[in-house]
């Protein structure tokens, strides 16, 4: 296994090389100088942040100086849109309010709609299914903005006026375990919420395709009970779409979710870049993007390496 | 016990630690020493603490804690009024109004710091304050507020060209030495593989900040006088500014760029770098060496009866701890309001039909049963749509093209503005000069008025002007920015114009699009606004003195000598009913020339909670949180119980 995740990391160089190189042309297709400073700057003042950020140097030399720092994840350069902040100390600050949210819904969500959707695959053609879909389509249609206006609304403001406890923060965040059900339990709720709808009916529909097949004839015919062919004879062969699925959303979680993050004044990884975006900080935007496509490429990386793990019948060679 | 019943306690049990974690979670931010002002900063992070690289009204919050600029805004007193703050008296003048004697106050100290020997503050003298003015000089510094000083202190302006340019000869001199060729390029690639990193070989240029200013004159280290090139009564103003509060030096060369986030002043508050939480709060404690300062005994009449006079006398700051919490979204800040997480908030507009009765404009009895007063406080706004004066068809000074601005100024109804957009509680006036100002019109309405809505004399004039009915006027163009409600205003004005058969042709584009199309005289009709940086209405008039039209702040490019020569008059003189008089004279020459539809001024609404004690608002200065006291904050009574 180690070979072939040495052998498709090699493979993936090259390719995170062009990412990289694409990365930085598009960024440059308009000048990002005169994008941050406005049209009407100076151009002394244009050339100084230039020179400065080393914008003046040319292109291979400029990615070389970025590959550099990527590779040895030294984001050392400024932010443009706060002086004397580095990109690197931007992403660690910005990572772990991230995660805090993201990570506890990706599994709450999974595990909550794994079940939903196996509860609903059994019954299909039933009412208890035809509820359950008609709950998710209903979950995915609303907007997640009301969500958040509602959950702020009724679980945060309602709850303290009339209970006088202060059960779930309107907005903000605090690092550590003992706050984090009072900062991040409620927009995780909203993101699960959210979410359920979409995992729902995915892997409904994955168990549902299962169902078909010939294995499940087979051990239904062989006496085993349904409830034991659902939850372990199926279950199992269903997990290639689940990890794909599960593994897809992994990058995702770093990058968190940027309504979510705005509204629930949660300084993560979202709002970063949203603000970076907003103020054109160029350095900022460039990091941000570079640390994704890495993520990216890893979870691709893993999601075969859990493929062998999941299902045997896959073989990493 | 049966696998249900396990999982039926465990699950109770899970319930049980979540609550419980829930509670400890929400009691742990009652947990807290002496008293705290929780305010919200309706705004992302300030980008820097750095007095010469903030602008915005957030900026000025965020800072103004910390550093102290000369004179400050008499808290209580109404008009504005100055007094001094490291200053032990107001300045002295010279009879020519050129001169003026400063004498600093003694005893006051930077906050301490590991900048200082010892770290601790040392005293504050007459270096601080040159070198401090002397940073919004230096073009290294980005400052963002150098016109200021502008053309307003003998030498200033030749010692920034000087040294800002003897800073490029030296740039210059080295990228030229270090620039590469083709040839150099893939040994350099080597070379930035070699380095170490932070080794960027960017060598610093300095800025001299020893060379001495003809205009800054020190006696001693507590003395010094400042000469003038003209006698500019706003300087004062400018004075009280906080892009001109005085840091010290070592701080800015110990922490370089990490100064805008590592701020040492001498101001009633400190914070430290790890009590700036990005897109959370910015945490300040009182500084135990604030110089003597003492709540204002001087106030107006009404103050006694809102008990804003009760802490006269009191050492300052009167609370342990001050909180600015970011808020980027509206919702948020109201619901913390309302759950007493903060002792005040601004009124968003979509939250102005909950808390007041849109009909009578009082608040709602629910939140006076809880103690919650209101404020109301005009901002000094000039909000308007400007003609370009020199474009072909709107431009000009002739009748004719007076007659069309006067026509479309006339068509267009303000009042409907105010009440769609604002609920009704902007002032709408004639001229440039905001409500509160010398000069401003009485009741807003001057003597000759081209305020509409008046549609029969809009079409009247707009006949005089050669274009009966509208007939053979081309599609105007209209330049705004996007953002906020200006898509629906854009309509409204469109609307409201087509009344009397103007056509608008809207383009809303990005502010620095917008800053283009004006600055390069391209705009023929554009939508801004102006907030005026001192109460003096001569911040306004300026915008129409013809040596700043575009790309400075005259966007109107309005040109008439005779306006220059009133301007120039009015600026050297002292308030006095002959600079009114000027002044009034100046607005009514541009009610009747019209180079712009307008004009509008903003309210602001302010919820206070019963606790938070001393607040009168002021958006024209910011550092009053230390006048501030908070008695015990509770949980308000429910609306049930009332």
């Amino acid at each position: 296994m180690w070979s072939y995740i040495i052998r498709r990391l090699i493979y993936y160089v090259p390719v995170y090389l062009a990412v990289l190189l694409l990365v930085m042309a598009v960024l440059r297709v308009q000048d990002p100088v005169t994008m941050h400073l406005g049209k009407n700057a100076t151009e002394e003042r244009m050339a100084d942040v230039r020179k400065e950020f080393g914008l003046d140097q040319p292109f291979l030399l400029q990615y070389a100086v970025f590959l550099k720092s990527t590779l040895t994840l030294d984001f050392s350069e400024n932010s443009w849109d706060f002086p004397g902040v580095t990109v690197g100390s931007m992403i660690r600050r910005a990572i772990v309010p991230s995660l805090s949210i993201t990570v506890p819904a990706l599994i709450l969500t999974t595990i909550l709609s794994i079940c939903v959707g196996m509860v609903s695959a059994y019954y299909r053609g039933r009412s208890i299914d035809k509820s359950l879909v008609f709950l998710a389509v209903l979950g995915m249609c609303v907007s997640l903005l009301a969500y958040i206006i509602l959950g702020q609304y009724v679980g945060a403001y309602l709850i303290a006026r009339d209970t006088g406890h202060q059960i779930f923060a309107i907005q903000g965040y605090e690092p550590g375990l003992k706050y984090w059900a009072h900062y991040c339990l409620l927009p995780v709720l909203i993101s699960v919420i959210v979410a359920m709808g979409y995992d729902t009916r995915f892997y409904r529909a994955v168990m549902v395709e299962e169902t078909g097949k010939d294995y499940i004839k087979t051990a239904l015919a062989k006496g085993i009970s349904k409830q034991r062919v659902m939850f372990v004879h199926m279950l199992k062969n269903a997990m290639i779409p689940i990890v794909t699925r599960v593994m897809i959303t992994l990058p995702f979680l770093i990058t968190g979710g940027i309504v979510m993050e705005m509204y629930f004044g949660i300084p993560g990884m979202g709002r970063a870049l949203i603000v970076a975006v907003n103020s054109k900080d160029f350095p900022v935007i460039q990091a941000f993007t570079a640390v994704f496509a890495a993520l990216f490429i890893i979870t691709i990386i893993l999601t075969d390496v859990l493929y062998a793990l999941v299902d045997p019948r896959v073989r990493l060679s | 016990m049966t696998w249900r019943t396990t999982m039926g306690r465990m699950g109770s049990q899970l319930l049980v630690c979540l609550v419980v974690t829930l509670c400890c979670g929400s009691c742990a931010r009652v947990e807290e020493e002496g008293k705290v002002l929780r305010l919200p900063l309706r705004s992302d992070d300030p980008k820097s603490l750095d007095p010469v690289q903030g602008s915005t009204q957030y900026d000025n919050k965020a800072t103004c804690q910390i550093y102290e600029t000369l004179v400050q805004y008499k808290y209580l007193v109404r008009p504005l009024a100055l007094e001094p703050l490291l200053l032990s008296e107001m300045p002295t003048v010279s009879e020519d109004r050129l001169t003026y004697h400063f004498k600093l106050k003694k005893g006051v100290y930077f906050h301490d710091d590991p900048c200082f020997p010892d770290g601790k503050g040392r005293e504050l003298v007459t270096d601080d304050v040159f070198y401090s003015w002397k940073r919004m000089a230096d073009k290294g510094n980005s400052p963002k507020s150098w016109w200021l000083f502008e053309n307003t202190i003998q030498g200033f302006d030749n010692f920034r060209d000087e040294q800002n340019s003897a800073v490029d000869a030296k740039k210059k001199a080295i990228a030229a030495s270090t620039s590469a060729d083709d040839g150099q390029t893939t040994w350099r690639l080597f070379e930035v593989f070699a380095k170490k990193s932070g080794d960027d070989g960017i060598e610093e240029v300095a800025f001299d900040y020893d060379v001495p200013i003809e205009g800054f004159q020190k006696i001693n280290d507590y003395e010094f006088h400042v000469i003038l090139k003209e006698p500019v009564p706003r300087f004062m103003w400018v004075l009280a500014m906080f892009q001109t509060a005085i840091v010290p030096r070592e701080a800015v060369e110990t922490y370089g760029k990490r100064f805008g986030r590592h701020p040492v002043g001498t101001g009633p508050f400190t914070l430290a770098e790890d009590d700036w939480l990005p897109g959370q709060r910015m945490v300040y404690y009182k500084n135990p060496n604030y110089h003597a300062s003492y709540y204002p005994s001087e106030h107006m009449p009404d103050d006694v009866a809102e008990g804003w006079t009760k802490d006269a006398g009191k050492r300052l700051p009167l609370v342990d701890r001050l909180e600015f919490h970011f808020f980027v979204q509206d919702q948020p800040m109201w619901l913390s309001f309302r759950t007493g997480k903060l002792d005040y908030t601004e009124v968003p507009d979509e939250y102005f039909d909950e808390a007041f009765i849109k009909r009578t404009r009082q608040l709602r009895p629910k939140y006076t049963r809880e103690g919650i007063t209101a404020q109301r406080v005009k901002l000094l706004d000039f909000i308007f749509r400007g003609f370009n004066m020199e474009d072909e068809l709107l431009g000009g000074y002739d009748e004719k093209s007076k007659k069309l601005r006067q026509a479309i100024s006339l068509a267009v109804d303000l009042d409907e503005f105010n009440e769609v957009f604002y609920s009704g509680i902007n002032s709408v006036y004639d001229g440039p000069i905001p409500p509160g100002l010398d000069g401003h019109p009485t009741d807003g309405r001057a003597k000759e008025s081209y305020r509409g809505p008046n549609l029969e004399r809009a079409r009247k004039l707009l006949a005089e002007a050669g274009y009966p009915d509208g007939k053979g006027l081309p599609p105007i163009e209209f330049y705004t920015s996007t953002g906020r409600n200006n898509a629906e205003q854009t309509e409204l004005l469109k609307r409201q114009l087509s009344k009397i058969n103007v056509n608008l042709k809207p383009n809303l584009v990005e502010f620095s699009t917008l800053i283009e199309k004006v600055n390069n005289k391209k705009a023929p009709l554009f939508g801004f606004a102006w907030g005026s940086d001192y109460p003096d209405a001569e911040n306004n008039l300026a915008l129409f003195y013809s040596p700043n039209v575009s790309p400075g702040s005259n966007h109107y490019n309005y040109n008439r000598p005779e306006y220059d020569r009133l301007y120039e008059q009015a600026r050297t003189m002292p308030p006095s009913p002959e600079r009114t008089k000027l002044y009034v004279q100046m607005r009514d020459m541009l009610i009747e020339d019209t180079p712009y539809v307008g004009s509008m001024g903003r309210t602001r609404s302010y919820l206070i909670n019963p606790w938070l004690k001393n607040l009168k608002v002021s958006e024209t200065f910011s550092n009053w949180p230390k006048y501030l006291d908070v008695s015990e904050p509770r949980v308000y009574a429910t609306e049930e119980v009332n």
